[in-house]
């Protein structure tokens, strides 16, 4: 008699355990993507400190920080809105720190053929209090006089700034109105490529971001007129005019 | 035996519905470590407006938060040198403001470089700082917090010192069911503490509200105010939050323009915030640059001190203002009618240590 009792305590908890987590299925089937960034200048992967720069005016530069923001990654299909959203994802890309030069997160299956994203923070969480994460002040991309994020930074010297130990600083951030600095990349993915996303698997783009996009077109920054932006206003507008420009997608993998 | 399998059937089917709800959600291993803050509501004076967002919303008003920003309100490890606590130019004999500073004192020697504005119903200003820099009051704390003249320290280093003393580590558990103290949660506590700060009990409030009433003075005083301040002075917050030029002159060595150093736009140079009247006779200095002493003073630059040549000034001060001798005696009776004892002597605000 104890026997069967305990034999069917046993059927039931493994009724149970089999039973307990069915709810956790997924729905969809997932796979994977992941955005990998080089940074580069001028073709060469960019060396903080060591490396000596030029820019287009001839003006040398080393770099000594260099970060920015990538946020609200979305993949596209061809001519079709539907997007596999990176949702509330901000990502601090920090060329001192290399398990900050990638970053994943889970889509659904398909084929997608383009890519956009966002340089910067967008305009919400600007204003949505206190954040952490790669949204922590901590990160030292935080104005707190004039409270927002700051989209990109790059710091450095060059011989040709008149600021003391001939720093050159470019801070650029503002998010509202004329001072918006936020700037969105969309892209094609090169040579007729897809993101194919398969469940359990791992798509991978790469980029390239070269920092001397920053200098020129459609803006001149010259290092003897302007060595230093440290506020939202014309001069960040005009680097991120010009940043806007400096991602490409070097390639596609699919695992 | 049959009483057995009931027994094992009640104990499967409890063991079921409880597997199938742990499965639901996860908070029950949040239950499990004791995290159980004890919810605030936060309560709109009757007849006022509602406030522009619900600073609350995604930072829940607890008692075990608002004690927890309470205490580090009052503490001064939150600056350099341990000295400049956020109460050392918010104090609440001062309705939170910093009695008869011009400037408020800084760390190492230094002056800040305008007025400390007083605290108090936080919760329907959208903007903070005198220029509006601030957009949002978790984020207010910076500022201060890392201003060279202010407290002059790095939030890397607060949350440092604050990891090591137990006591905060164990308010934090409390206030946010973490073991590990990040900035995001001493700002969210911060604002607890700031954003509970209420005033609504003065004279006017209880004239308001048929508990009392006027003297001539005041009443006289009132009327005026209704015909010549009001449009700014906005009530019942006697502020629209809006940022006006006053015409002051430019101090030539603050060189301070203002709502011009946020937007960057000409046509905002020389706009400050429209100050709140409420506890005004305790907040003296006046002005964005603590300029003026006296209300007497702040009334005669209204009526014979603005200047009038400047290309920002507010439109409704082209004129200057037209008050007599005895209206400004009488604005002064009824300002002092702004004065709310209840906050300046609420336990709950007051240094907890």
């Amino acid at each position: 008699m104890i026997r069967s009792s305990n034999f069917f305590l046993s059927v039931c908890s493994a009724i149970l355990l089999l039973s307990s987590c069915v709810g956790k299925a997924p729905l969809y089937i997932k796979g994977k993507v992941k955005l990998t960034f080089r940074n580069m200048v001028s073709g060469s992967p960019m060396a903080l400190n060591t490396s000596v720069y030029t820019n287009p005016f001839a003006e040398t530069y080393t770099i000594s920080k260099f970060k920015y923001y990538i946020s609200n990654v979305k993949l596209g299909l061809s001519g079709v809105p539907t997007t596999a959203t990176d949702k509330d994802g901000y990502h601090l890309v920090d060329q001192s720190l290399p398990e900050s030069l990638s970053f994943s997160f889970e889509a659904d299956e398909g084929s997608f053929v383009t890519l956009s994203f966002l340089i910067g923070v967008d305009s919400i969480r600007n204003v949505s209090g206190a954040q952490t994460g790669a949204l922590d002040p901590l990160k030292d991309m935080f104005w707190t006089w004039n409270s927002g994020y700051i989209m990109a930074k790059m710091e450095g010297t060059s011989p040709q700034s008149n600021q003391a130990g001939n720093k050159i600083e470019y801070h650029i951030g503002g998010f509202s109105g004329a001072n918006n600095a936020l700037r969105y990349v969309s892209s094609i993915y090169p040579n007729g490529k897809t993101v194919a996303i398969r469940s359990g698997q791992t798509s991978e783009i790469i980029l390239e971001a070269d920092f001397n996009k920053w200098w020129q077109t459609p803006n001149d920054i010259k290092i003897k007129d302007l060595p230093v932006c440290t506020t939202p206003g014309v001069l960040a507008i005009k680097v991120a005019d010009n940043y806007s420009d400096m991602f490409r997608i070097v390639d596609v993998v699919n695992h | 035996m049959k009483f057995k399998i009931f027994i094992s059937l009640i104990i499967f089917l409890s063991a079921t519905v409880f597997f199938l709800d742990s499965c639901k959600k996860g908070d029950i291993i949040k239950n499990d470590t004791g995290y159980h803050p004890v919810s605030l509501k936060f309560s709109v004076p009757a007849g006022w407006p509602q406030p522009p967002t619900d600073i609350f919303k995604s930072n829940p008003l607890t008692e075990e938060g608002f004690q927890l920003g309470r205490k580090l309100f009052y503490d001064g490890r939150l600056s350099k040198d341990g000295n400049f606590p956020c109460a050392s130019c918010h104090q609440q004999f001062a309705a939170f403001a910093t009695y008869d500073h011009q400037f408020s004192h800084g760390s190492d020697n230094t002056f800040g470089t305008r007025n400390a504005p007083a605290l108090f119903n936080l919760a329907w200003m959208k903007e903070m700082h005198w220029d509006g820099g601030i957009k949002h009051i978790e984020l207010q704390p910076l500022a201060p917090i890392t201003n060279i003249n202010e407290m002059a320290e790095t939030i890397d280093n607060v949350l440092k010192k604050l990891n090591i003393d137990s006591s905060y580590k164990r308010m934090f558990k409390a206030a946010f069911g973490d073991n590990t103290i990040t900035s995001q949660q001493m700002l969210k506590a911060l604002a607890q503490f700031t954003g509970s700060i209420q005033s609504y009990n003065s004279k006017y409030d209880q004239v308001k509200r048929g508990k009392a009433s006027f003297t001539v003075a005041e009443l006289n005083g009132y009327n005026a105010f209704k015909s010549k301040c009001n449009t700014c002075h906005t009530e019942p917050l006697f502020t629209d939050n809006s940022f006006r030029n006053n015409g002051l002159t430019l101090d030539a060595f603050l060189q301070d323009k203002g709502r011009m150093g946020i937007t960057g736009d000409r046509n905002d140079s020389l706009k400050f915030k429209v100050p709140g009247l409420r506890n005004v006779s305790l907040t003296f200095p006046y002005m964005h640059d603590g300029r003026r002493f006296s209300l007497s003073q702040v009334i005669e630059h209204y009526r014979s001190g603005i200047e009038i040549n400047q290309p920002t000034l507010d439109p409704l001060l082209k004129n200057r203002i037209a008050i007599t001798n005895q209206q400004k005696i009488d604005l002064i009776e009824f300002l002092n009618a702004l004065t709310d004892q209840v906050l300046l002597q609420d336990k709950r605000f007051a240094q907890p240590f």
